[in-house]
C-alpha cells in the first residue's frame, strides 16, 4: 500500500448509452450485482490499494451519485486527513455544466490538484469495471521513470464489443501507438481509461493543453504525446477480468457473466471488500414455495415464485407463481403473483402486475424504466 | 446543540452468559449472533436510536473485546453524535481501589459520573439479552405524563411461567403497590422486562444509599425496586405486549430464530421505519447455485448455497456446500457446512467447519451446538444436546 497516492475519478461522459438506464443517471451511479453501483468498483478499488483523497468529478445527473456517495463513510473516507471529494462542475461563462473532455474537467478543478498534496495521481474512468490494484500500478509507474502510465488489458474478447482505445504495448512496456474509436481496430491492446501520473505534471500538462484548446485526454494529449515523442507513455497491464458497460446489452451480459462463481471472483477478491452504501435491510426471505437456482440475491428481498439466472437486487418480492428467468431487477421491484420474465431489466421501484407476461430476446433485453408498472 | 440530555441509557450487557454454554466462551452476550445478519445487541441500540435516544453506556465486565470491536464509534446506529453517543462501560481502578460490578445497580453507581456529564432527566435502564422492537421515547413520555419516579415496563406472561419473573401488582391506575421477586403464588402475571426508566434524581439518591448499605447484592431487583416501594416511591407500571424474547440459553436463541421463519412473525424487520441496524460486513449478495434447493430460510449477504437449507437461518458468509443439508438450524456468520454434512436442530457458531460424512444434531431432543472456529472432523457425530468445542 502507498501513502502518496490520490486519486481521481471521472464521471459522466458517455452516459446516453445504457438508454433508459441512464436516463435520470450517470452510468457511475448505475445499480450493479444485487447492491452496487458501478463507481463503487473504481473506488473500493482506490481505498483498497491505500488511496485516502480522492476526487469525483461530476457533470449533469449527478443527484443520484451524490446521495449515493455521501459523505464517504462507507469508504472510511470521512476522517480529517483525507476524504471524498465530490467535485460537481461549476457554472461559469465558459462553463455550461458539462466538459468539453476530461482535460477541460481537469482544467475546472486544478484548484483541487493544487491543493492536494500527494505525489502521483490515479485517474479512472466509469465505463470499464474490474478490481485493479492501483498501488501496484503506481509503484510499476515509478519504478520505470515513466511520464505517464496507462493500465490495458490483452483480453481479446472485449474488442468484439465495438469502440473503444486501443494501443501498442511494446515489449518493454512503453506505449509506441493509440488509437480512439476506430471501426477495425488494428492496435491489439485495450486501454481501461484509467492511468496514473505525477500529480505536478497532471497540472503541467492541463494548464499547456488547454492553452492550446485540447480538451480530449485522449485523442490530443496522449495521442500527440506518443506519436512525436514527446511523452514517455507506459502500460501496465490487468490480469483480470474486464466488463465493458457500453450498452444495455454489455449490462446485461456483465450481470448474466457475475452468477459465474470463478468471474465473479475476479471483481470480488477476498481481502479488498468492495463497499457501498448500507440500506439495513433484513436478510433474505425464502418461503416454503420459492424455487430459486443460479441467482445472486440481496437482502431484503422476499422469494414465494421461481427464480433463476437472476440477480436481485435489495428489497424485490417475487410473488407465489411468479417466475423470472434471466433477469436483473433493481431495488425494491415487485412482480405479482402468476407474471413471467425473461431476459427483462428492471429498473428500481418497477411493479409487475398479476399474470403479465414479458419476454424479451437474449439479444435485446427489455428495459423497464425507474418506478413503471406493467 | 443542548448540553444537556433529557434521557441518557445504560444497558447492561455484564452477564456472563453462562447459560449460552460454549457460544459465550469468547464473547459477551450481547455480542452473540441472531436472525442472520444481527447481533443481540442491535436490539436495545436500534430501539435507542429510533427512539431518539442518542446516548448509551453499555455496562461490561465480561469478554468485552468481541462486543467493543462491534460497536465501536456506534456508527452503524448513528450513535456516533458529538454530544453523546455510545461508550462501552467496563469497571476501572480509581486510585488504589476498583472493583468489578457487583450487581446490576453497582454497575450503574459506578458509573454515575459518566450520566451526570449529560445531566439528564432520565435515565433508562436496559438489559442486553432480549429480541424486542419497542419504543422507548412512548415510555419515557408515559413516565413524564403520570410524573412517576419510576416506570417499570412490564408484559403478560403465561400464568404458569410469572414464577420465574419478577411479578408487578399494580392498583386500577397501573401504580405498582406490590413487587413479589420469583414468587411461588404470583398475584398477577405482570412480569418485569428489566427495562426501567428512573427520574435521575431518584437514581441517583437510591444508588448512593443502595451502595452505603452494606447488607444490599446491590441489584435492581432485589434492592433498589422493593426498596423504592416501601419508601412509597411513585411507582408505575407500562404495559408492553408486542414480540419480546428472551435469549438467555441455547433453547430459546434457537426458538426466537425459528420465529424468524414464521409465515407471519411476530416480530417485523422488514418495517423501513423501525430498522434494526447492524454493523455491514461489506459482503456480495447471497448466491445460490444451480442444484441448491432453498426452502423456507432467511439467508444474507456473503452466503453461498451450493447444498439443501431447510427451515433454517444461513447468517453472513456462511456456505452449505454441495450434497450437504441443514435443516432446523441456525448457522452463525462464516461458518462452513461442507459436502456430505447433515447438521439438524443445531446452533453452529462462527466461523465452524464441520466436515464431510459428520452428523450434528438429531431430528428430535435438544439443540446441538457447534463452537465458535471449531472443525468437527469427518465422521463425527453431534448428539441432541451435545455442545462440541
Amino acid at each position: 500500500m502507498r501513502k502518496d497516492v490520490m486519486g481521481l475519478i471521472y464521471t459522466g461522459e458517455r452516459d446516453q448509452q445504457l438508454r433508459e438506464l441512464t436516463q435520470e443517471r450517470a452510468v457511475a451511479a448505475v445499480p450493479l450485482c444485487g447492491r452496487y453501483r458501478m463507481i463503487d468498483f473504481p473506488l473500493s478499488a482506490m481505498t483498497g490499494s491505500g488511496i485516502r483523497n480522492i476526487g469525483v468529478i461530476t457533470q449533469r445527473n449527478y443527484q443520484s451519485l451524490m446521495d449515493h456517495l455521501g459523505s464517504g463513510k462507507e469508504w472510511d473516507l470521512h476522517s480529517k486527513r483525507s476524504g471524498l471529494h465530490i467535485l460537481p462542475p461549476f457554472m461559469t461563462s465558459d462553463n455550461i455544466g458539462m466538459y468539453s473532455g476530461f482535460l477541460d474537467a481537469l482544467r475546472s478543478n486544478t484548484d483541487f490538484l493544487k491543493r492536494s498534496k500527494e505525489k502521483y495521481i490515479v485517474v479512472t474512468d466509469t465505463h470499464m469495471l474490474f478490481s485493479a490494484r492501483f498501488d501496484e500500478m503506481v509503484d510499476a509507474h515509478v519504478k520505470s521513470g515513466a511520464d505517464i502510465t496507462l493500465l490495458y488489458t490483452a483480453d481479446a474478447t472485449l474488442r468484439a464489443q465495438g469502440p473503444g482505445r486501443f494501443i501498442q504495448v511494446e515489449e518493454d512496456l512503453t506505449v509506441s501507438a493509440i488509437e480512439v474509436d476506430p471501426t477495425l481496430p488494428r492496435l491489439p491492446h485495450q486501454y481501461l481509461e484509467s492511468f496514473c501520473i505525477e500529480r505536478e505534471k497532471l497540472i503541467d500538462l492541463v494548464d499547456s493543453s488547454v492553452s492550446r484548446g485540447q480538451y480530449h485526454l485522449t485523442r490530443d494529449l496522449l495521442m500527440s504525446g506518443i506519436n512525436n515523442k514527446t511523452l514517455k507513455v507506459n502500460a501496465y497491464e490487468y490480469q483480470g477480468k474486464v466488463w465493458h458497460l457500453d450498452s444495455v446489452q454489455a449490462y446485461f451480459n456483465c450481470s448474466m457473466d457475475l452468477l459465474d462463481p470463478q468471474k465473479r471472483a475476479s471483481l470480488f477478491p477476498q481481502d479488498r471488500p468492495v463497499w457501498t452504501k448500507v440500506r439495513d435491510e433484513m436478510p433474505s426471505r425464502y418461503t416454503p414455495d420459492a424455487k430459486v437456482e443460479n441467482s445472486l440475491i440481496a437482502d431484503g428481498c422476499i422469494i414465494e415464485g421461481t427464480v433463476e439466472n437472476c440477480i436481485l437486487f435489495r428489497g424485490v418480492h417475487i410473488a407465489k407463481g411468479a417466475v423470472v428467468r434471466d433477469c436483473i431487477i433493481m431495488q425494491d421491484g415487485k412482480v405479482h403473483e402468476g407474471a413471467e420474465l425473461q431476459n427483462c431489466i428492471l429498473d428500481k421501484q418497477t411493479t409487475i402486475r398479476e399474470h403479465t407476461r414479458l419476454i424479451g430476446p437474449r439479444t435485446y433485453p427489455i428495459v423497464i424504466a425507474k418506478n413503471q408498472t406493467v | 446543540m443542548l448540553r444537556k440530555k433529557r434521557c441518557v441509557a445504560m444497558l447492561l450487557a455484564g452477564g456472563q452468559g453462562t447459560r449460552l454454554g460454549i457460544l459465550t466462551s469468547n464473547m459477551a452476550k450481547p455480542a452473540v449472533p441472531y436472525g442472520g445478519k444481527y447481533r443481540i445487541i442491535d436490539f436495545p441500540l436500534s430501539n435507542c436510536s429510533n427512539s431518539g435516544i442518542d446516548t448509551v453506556g453499555v455496562l461490561t465486565q465480561f469478554r468485552p473485546l468481541e462486543l467493543n470491536a462491534y460497536i465501536a464509534s456506534g456508527a452503524p446506529w448513528d450513535l456516533d453524535v458529538s454530544f453523546g453517543g455510545v461508550y462501552v462501560l467496563p469497571p476501572y481502578q480509581t486510585g488504589k481501589t476498583g472493583e468489578w460490578y457487583s450487581g446490576t445497580a453497582n454497575a450503574i453507581y459506578q458509573n454515575l459520573a459518566f450520566i451526570a456529564q449529560y445531566d439528564p432527566d432520565y435515565v433508562l435502564i436496559l438489559s442486553g439479552d432480549h429480541i424486542y422492537k419497542m419504543d422507548y421515547a412512548a415510555m419515557v413520555q408515559h413516565h413524564e405524563d403520570t410524573n412517576a419516579d419510576v416506570t417499570i415496563a412490564v408484559r403478560q406472561v403465561p400464568w404458569e411461567e410469572a414464577s420465574r419473573f419478577g411479578i408487578m401488582n399494580t392498583d386500577a391506575e397501573g401504580n405498582i403497590v406490590e413487587f413479589e421477586e420469583k414468587p411461588k403464588n404470583p398475584k398477577s402475571n405482570n412480569a418485569s422486562m428489566g427495562v426501567y426508566v428512573f427520574t435521575w434524581e431518584k437514581l441517583r439518591k437510591y444508588l448512593i444509599e443502595d451502595e452505603a448499605n452494606p447488607e444490599s447484592s446491590n441489584d435492581f431487583g432485589k434492592n433498589i425496586i422493593p426498596t423504592m416501594l416501601a419508601d412509597g416511591q411513585h411507582m408505575v407500571a407500562y404495559s408492553f405486549n408486542d414480540y419480546w424474547k428472551d435469549v438467555g440459553t441455547i433453547e430459546s436463541l434457537w426458538e426466537a430464530n425459528m420465529d424468524l421463519l414464521a409465515e407471519k412473525p411476530e416480530i417485523d424487520l422488514h418495517d423501513k421505519n423501525n430498522r434494526i441496524y447492524a454493523r455491514n460486513m461489506g459482503m456480495i449478495p447471497q448466491y445460490i447455485a444451480p442444484d441448491a434447493k432453498v426452502d423456507n430460510c432467511l439467508i444474507t449477504e456473503g452466503c453461498e448455497v451450493y447444498g439443501d437449507a431447510t427451515h433454517s437461518i444461513l447468517s453472513s458468509g456462511s456456505v452449505v456446500e454441495k450434497g450437504a443439508k441443514v435443516i432446523d438450524s441456525v448457522i452463525f456468520p462464516g461458518a462452513r457446512i461442507k459436502s456430505g454434512a447433515v447438521v439438524r436442530r443445531a446452533i453452529v457458531a462462527e466461523n465452524a467447519v464441520i466436515c464431510g460424512g459428520a452428523a450434528v444434531g438429531e431430528d428430535t431432543g435438544d439443540i446441538a451446538v457447534v463452537g465458535n472456529g471449531v472443525t468437527v472432523p469427518e465422521g463425527t457425530v453431534i448428539k441432541a444436546g451435545e455442545q462440541f468445542a
